[in-house]
């Protein structure tokens, strides 16, 4: 018997119980379809982070934080799960959740370091304008670095050391502070509301817009402002306060020499690590924030997974009833020269089919789904981040789940087609 | 009788005997010896076949009689080589069935053999010439070529207007028709038919059995049928009486049968 024809006759088989088809096909679908549509989510996520990348990010910095502030933030997201820890005077006083002047001085001594610039806590009470009663709330923060690519729509980047207080807003302001457009923003002042912390009373910070950033959500909502403006609303901010607390800083951000490569990079770290703190780089943030999607997408595969395994028990016991009900037709087949080899491929192309079509529909309808879901989402919860397909479908990815979904039916397929194989053709015949 | 034969002819005859014997001993398709053939093992062992020897000559008919029970299908699926002895040998066309492998056991079967049963066995919801074609499609033979034998199967039955129908749509005497079509599409030496009018009225089953014995006498096809019916057993050239796993009356006189030759 040919090829062709065992396909040709497996598939006409399976056409015989049209019912029972469907359902093993339809168990199939929903297991690779899972797989396929989450796959396409997690592609769709990775894609506009890595197109995010290209316009934010940027190369040759390294946010520094003290490693006992990071395991704070660790404890804080294990919701309280772990047991009490004891305290530790080396690794968890207050002195060592900060970046100190001295600390400051030592990153910058180590190899490969060029500049260090600790993060001043600044906050602002919220933003106004002449043009507008109307105040709104706002998250400002000095850049650290002009290494630090943003995704400027309009206007341009802050003059970091420049003597005049400088921002660049996130999008949406202009509108709601009495402007046109983002155009209009530009050039112009506005006013950030500053409470002094020792006196509860708020100060107004005049500051000059010189940009609008494109929407991102590696931005995180930050407005940029320079080193001049920083210390404008640090003066008001600790007014009336020691030195010490303008001065705390627990985030610093380094430049390092980025013609050292990645193992001057992990040399670097390693030497932040001796000095008690970790260092990471745009890349290493961006990593996790695809660490944190890769995890609720993996949930998603092992369900898709679970089905996979439950539809190809559906294949087992479809076979095994498709075995029984041939059992004549396969002693016939014998009877009449059929070997065993070919008997066991048909059934198990037969299982391969199963697995072909079930996972094929699944890549069909993600992709319908991805036609429908793709707009719906960038008109509703992704409105705000223009060019962020939610799902997007790569063909290799596709490819290789067809081809595992067919491999699993096969290995499904084994055992019926090797009862089948094994009749014996006599008392096939004899079979009622 | 002695005066009637001088020696010379007795001698004469005897040559000629000795020659038709060779002569026929070349033509033997299939040649058993001491077969047996035992199901069950040791307390609950059952004999079905203890020693049978039978040769069978190209282009014969034969019918394997006997009772319920008695071995016939047994022996039949045996000489068919669907199955093998527990002891003996099955020699076909002077090769000891043995030494084939399953492979060329297939193929002998797939090339040489044709099969009808009682029961019909065919794909019910296929079309008939599909059904017709399986042994083909078996084979291996290229599509055009397989539909265009099916076909002369099918006319050879006269069932050719049939060919689009589904095989459940089919009376009983037109599946057998179908089936000995399907035993003929490639052009086998033997035609084994087991009860092939068991579950046919006399007169459909005459009609049958006319379609066998013709394809016996024109094609020269070998026939070997098993049967509880005494008519159909009485138009084969020779009649094989089974009781309990032997050949009982051996009317195998090979040298009769060569005389009427
Ligand atoms: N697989 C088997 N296991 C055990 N015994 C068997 C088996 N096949 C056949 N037999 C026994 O061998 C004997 C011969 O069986 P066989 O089928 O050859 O009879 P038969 O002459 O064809 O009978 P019928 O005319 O009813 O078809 C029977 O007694 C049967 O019970
Ligand atoms: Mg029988």
């Amino acid at each position: 018997m040919k090829l062709i024809d065992i396909i040709k006759s497996a598939n006409s088989n399976l056409l015989r119980n049209k019912g029972r088809t469907f359902l093993t096909i339809l168990a199939i679908f929903i297991g690779s379809f899972t797989i396929i549509a989450t796959s396409g989510i997690r592609t769709g996520v990775n894609n506009y982070i890595d197109t995010q990348m290209e316009s934010a990010g940027g190369e040759g910095y390294i946010e520094i934080m003290p490693k006992a502030l990071q395991e704070i933030m660790q404890s804080m997201m294990s919701f309280g799960s772990s047991a009490p820890t004891e305290y530790n005077p080396e690794t968890n006083s207050t002195e060592m959740t900060v970046i100190s002047e001295e600390d400051l001085e030592k990153i910058r001594q180590i190899p490969g370091i060029q500049s260090v610039k600790g993060a001043r806590n600044i906050e602002a009470e919220y933003i106004t304008s002449a043009k507008t009663d109307k105040k709104y709330l706002i998250s400002p923060q000095a850049l650290p670095s002009d290494r630090i690519t943003i995704d400027i729509a309009e206007g341009r980047m802050i003059d970091i050391g420049g003597s005049a207080p400088e921002i660049i807003l996130q999008p949406g302001y202009a509108e709601v502070l009495g402007y046109q457009s983002d155009a209009d923003i530009v050039g112009e002042t506005i006013e950030l509301a500053v409470t002094e912390q020792a006196t509860m009373q708020v100060q107004l910070v005049e500051v000059k817009v010189v940009g609008v950033l494109n929407k991102s959500i590696i931005n995180m909502g930050r407005s940029w402002v320079n080193v001049a403006a920083e210390t404008e609303i640090l003066d008001v901010l600790y007014a009336h306060m020691p030195e010490s607390y303008r001065n705390m800083v627990m985030f610093a951000t380094a430049e390092w020499d980025s013609s050292l490569g990645d193992e001057g990079l992990e040399k670097i770290k390693d030497d932040l690590d001796a000095l008690g703190f970790t260092g990471m780089t745009f890349e290493d943030q961006v990593g996790m924030i695809k660490s944190f999607f890769d995890a609720i997408i993996l949930v998603f595969t092992i369900f898709g997974g679970i089905a996979l395994l439950a539809a190809s028990i559906g294949i087992i016991n479809t076979l095994f009833m498709a075995v029984q009900e041939r059992t004549r037709e396969i002693g016939l087949m014998k009877a009449m020269g059929l070997g065993r080899g070919k008997i066991f491929l048909m059934f198990s192309v037969e299982a391969v089919a199963l697995g072909f079509w079930g996972s094929a529909i699944g890549v069909g309808v993600a992709y319908l789904a991805k036609l429908i879901i793709n707009p719906v989402a960038a008109d509703t919860f992704l409105k705000d981040l223009p060019g962020f397909n939610l799902m997007e479908f790569d063909i290799s990815m596709i490819l290789i789940l067809v081809a595992v979904v067919m491999a699993i039916a096969f290995l499904a397929g084994t055992l019926p087609a090797r009862r089948a194989a094994k009749k014996d053709p006599i008392e096939a015949l004899r079979y009622e | 009788m002695s005066r009637l034969f001088s020696k010379k002819v007795l001698l004469l005859l005897t040559t000629c005997y000795i020659l038709v014997y060779i002569m026929l001993l070349n033509k033997s398709i299939l040649s058993i010896k001491n077969l047996t053939k035992t199901y069950g093992k040791k307390s609950s062992a059952f004999a079905a076949l203890k020693g049978v020897s039978l040769d069978i000559n190209k282009g014969e008919s034969i019918a394997i009689i006997g009772k319920s029970g008695s071995g016939k299908s047994t022996l039949m699926h045996i000489l068919a080589l669907l199955d093998k002895p527990t002891s003996g040998s099955v020699e076909i066309d002077g090769v000891d069935s043995n030494q084939l492998s399953n492979k060329e056991l297939n193929r002998l079967r797939n090339r040489r053999f044709g099969f009808v049963f009682q029961q019909f066995f065919m794909n019910a919801n296929d079309t008939v010439l599909n059904n017709v074609i399986l042994p083909l499609k078996i084979g291996g033979v290229a599509i055009r070529e397989r539909k265009k034998r099916a076909m002369e199967a099918l006319k050879a039955v006269e069932l050719d207007d049939k060919a689009k129908n589904k095989a459940i749509d089919l009376s009983g005497g037109q599946k057998q028709r179908v089936c000995i079509a399907r035993a003929l599409v490639n052009n086998p030496k033997v035609i084994f038919a087991d009860e092939p009018t068991g579950n046919l009225d006399s007169a459909t089953g005459a009609a049958i059995e006319d379609l066998l014995f013709n394809l016996n006498k024109e094609k020269g096809i070998t026939l070997i049928v098993v049967t509880h019916d005494a008519e159909l057993a009485e138009r084969c050239q020779r009649q094989l009486h089974i009781k309990d796993g032997q050949i009982i009356a051996p009317n195998a006189d090979i040298l009769k049968k060569g005389a009427r030759v």
